[in-house]
């Protein structure tokens, strides 16, 4: 096995041990940082802030 | 499968679309007109354009079928794949390129950069495009040939005359008002399906249920094979893959080893992080129609209508392969999904309308990457090293003639793709080759754009060194090379385009940031070009504020 095939394997069993229920949640909070920073815009906001919400949900759900 | 009345819904729309290019065909009067509408284009067409131009012909067909194989996972690439891109995009960096007033990405980079990354990145594009445009024509051409039964060699002619009709005379304005027919046209034939394979199902809940009842059966179908494969000593992917049966198909989020091409880590830093801000903030086909908006407010404007649509997409684009899959669990090949669904669930006349959606998710992406692909050549290429001062009527008619020179490549193109014993890997092969070098360009610029730092002879090796670690990876995890060196392939999932991006991006930020701590700034001239010093830029009436120099600022 090459340094390169170690390296991808350490990573690979690094991202393995993550649980699934907490990539959920680094997408969702993803999604949420995102709308925080487009709701402290100066003054489109309130359309753009619908579409994230929407994206909120359904990652919240699926 | 088609009757007359399905002809004649197809030949209304084909003729509806035709009328309305050549309409605005005739009002053409300058480069300008050509290549950015005139700055006049409105923000609801804009964001519909942009939304028809990321779905193409075969994405209708093949969406559905990932969905079919792999469950909802797909739709990651239009959901968290597109909005947050679309929303930094629309207020940071469409805003800026709009105020710089140029034309193409490449040609921001000269201003940012230097001559030679505009020209590398040109290449890249216009090649990527070329190529593309003929496999769209192929990959569209197949599929007809099989599902309507329709010659596949007139389907190329027909849908090259077409298109490249409307395009060469009416320039950005007739894609983006085309594109608009288009987008409903799309979004209607897809709802169609939607809607009556969910009362042919029973509702949604009945669908999540007869969905996971064929996940579960297939589970068990896998486990049988994996049983006999142990025996056999050879159950490593059978494992695999029962590891990824266990997650529902309405799943979004799939584990680390699934065997599908849509594992977490490709899906958030692969596509959510660096391909989907590389397409959405880098991509000349789709940043050029917001360029030509009435307004910098009507492109941030035309940004966020797209995000809004694109919310909708996978309910009518990827929902219907898992309404396949419920109804018609034993199909072999997942692109036979939404076919069968059609065949089976819509009556006379109403499959003429899916096939009308079909034919215009293929025009609006071969209409744009047409008149994408003109611009490069005209702006990037001939203006810059052939004819510095042409004037615009004279650009009008180098893009004319560029539209027409590159329809017939198309065309010749996808004729000897046709001619290859094996030609149906080679829309997969282009898309990985985008990835090749979406990623570093991206990197130089992103950094050119937020980082005053960034050096111009550094993002020259960076892009070079992002290309090269694409391609080694991609060389490393070719079967036939690991085993010369018996090693096994880097990495285990199919087509992982998704981690090339990734670690392309990676390595080209950062040879781009040590190498510019060592060769020092940019002039004063080229720091206009970063957004903290936005306010430098004057121009606001679409002209770029300053012709660029000849290369000596390397």
């Amino acid at each position: 096995m090459s340094p390169l095939h170690q390296f991808g394997e350490s990573i690979r069993n690094l991202l393995l041990s993550v649980p699934l229920p907490a990539v959920r949640a680094l997408f969702v909070l993803t999604l949420v940082a995102l709308l925080i920073w487009v709701l402290r815009l100066p003054e489109l906001k309130w359309t753009a802030c619908l579409a994230i919400l929407i994206q909120i949900i359904i990652y919240s759900i699926f | 499968m088609l009757t007359y009345p399905d002809y004649i819904v197809i030949a209304l729309y084909l003729i509806g679309t035709l009328i309305l290019g050549g309409l605005i065909g005739f009002r053409m009067k300058t480069g300008r007109d050509f290549f950015l509408g005139g700055r006049q284009l409105p923000w609801w067409a804009i964001g519909m354009s942009l939304v028809a131009t990321d779905i193409g012909g075969t994405d209708i067909i093949g969406v559905g079928g990932a969905a079919y194989n792999y469950g909802m996972a797909v739709a990651n690439f239009e959901w968290i794949g597109c909005v947050p891109a679309m929303m930094v995009g629309a207020f940071v960096f469409i805003p800026f390129f709009y105020r710089t007033g140029v034309y193409t990405i490449p040609e921001f980079l000269e201003h940012r950069y230097n001559v030679v990354v505009r020209t590398i990145l040109a290449i890249c594009w216009l090649s990527f495009m070329a190529c593309n445009l003929g496999i769209m024509l192929l990959a569209s051409a197949k599929m007809m040939s099989t599902l309507f039964d329709w010659n596949a060699v007139m389907c190329i002619l027909v849908t090259a005359v077409l298109v490249g009709g409307y395009t060469l005379l009416g320039g950005l304005a007739a894609v983006v008002y085309t594109d608009m027919i288009q987008c409903v046209m799309m979004i209607g034939g897809c709802l169609l399906i939607l809607v009556l394979g969910l009362i042919e199902v029973g509702g949604f809940s009945e669908l999540r249920k007869r969905v996971d009842e064929a996940q579960t059966r297939r589970a068990a179908d896998v486990a049988l094979e994996s049983g006999v494969g142990a025996q056999a000593g050879s159950s490593l992917e059978s494992s695999d893959e029962s590891a990824s049966r266990q997650h529902s198909a309405t799943s979004l989020i799939l584990p680390v080893d699934t065997p599908s091409p849509f594992p977490w880590p490709g899906i958030y830093f692969g596509l959510a992080l660096i391909l989907s801000p590389a397409y959405w903030i880098g991509n000349q086909a789709i940043v050029q129609r917001s360029l030509g908006a009435r307004s910098e407010f009507e492109a941030k404007a035309s940004y966020i209508w797209g995000a809004l649509l694109k919310n909708l997409i996978p309910f009518i684009v990827a929902v219907p392969g898992l309404i396949a899959l419920a109804l018609l669990p034993e199909l072999e090949d997942g692109d036979a999904a939404i076919p069968s669904l059609v065949g089976s669930l819509l009556p006379v006349g109403l499959r003429g309308l899916f096939v009308a959606a079909f034919l215009a998710a293929l025009m609006s992406s071969v209409d744009s990457y047409l008149n994408s692909a003109a611009t490069i050549v005209s702006h990037d290429l001939y203006k810059r090293f052939v004819d510095r001062d042409v004037t615009d009527s004279r650009l009008l008619m180098v893009g004319r003639i560029t539209t027409f020179g590159l329809v017939v490549w198309a065309v010749v193109f996808a004729f000897y793709l046709s001619s290859l014993q094996e030609s149906s890997g080679i829309y997969t092969i282009f898309q990985t080759l985008m990835a090749f070098f979406q990623g570093p360009a991206f990197a130089v610029l992103l950094l050119g754009v937020l980082w005053k730092g960034a050096n111009g002879r550094a993002a020259i090796v960076a892009l070079l060194a992002g290309i090269a670690t694409s391609v080694t990876l991609f060389s490393l995890n070719q079967p036939w090379i690991a085993e010369y060196f018996g090693w096994s392939p880097l990495f285990r999932i199919q087509e992982p385009f998704l981690y090339f991006s990734i670690w392309a991006f990676l390595v080209a930020a950062a040879v781009l940031v040590i190498l510019s701590l060592f060769m020092g700034k940019q002039t004063p001239e080229q720091l206009k070009y970063v957004f903290s010093n936005q306010e430098q830029i004057l121009s606001d009436d679409g002209e770029p504020p300053s012709e660029v120099s000849s290369g000596a600022d390397l």
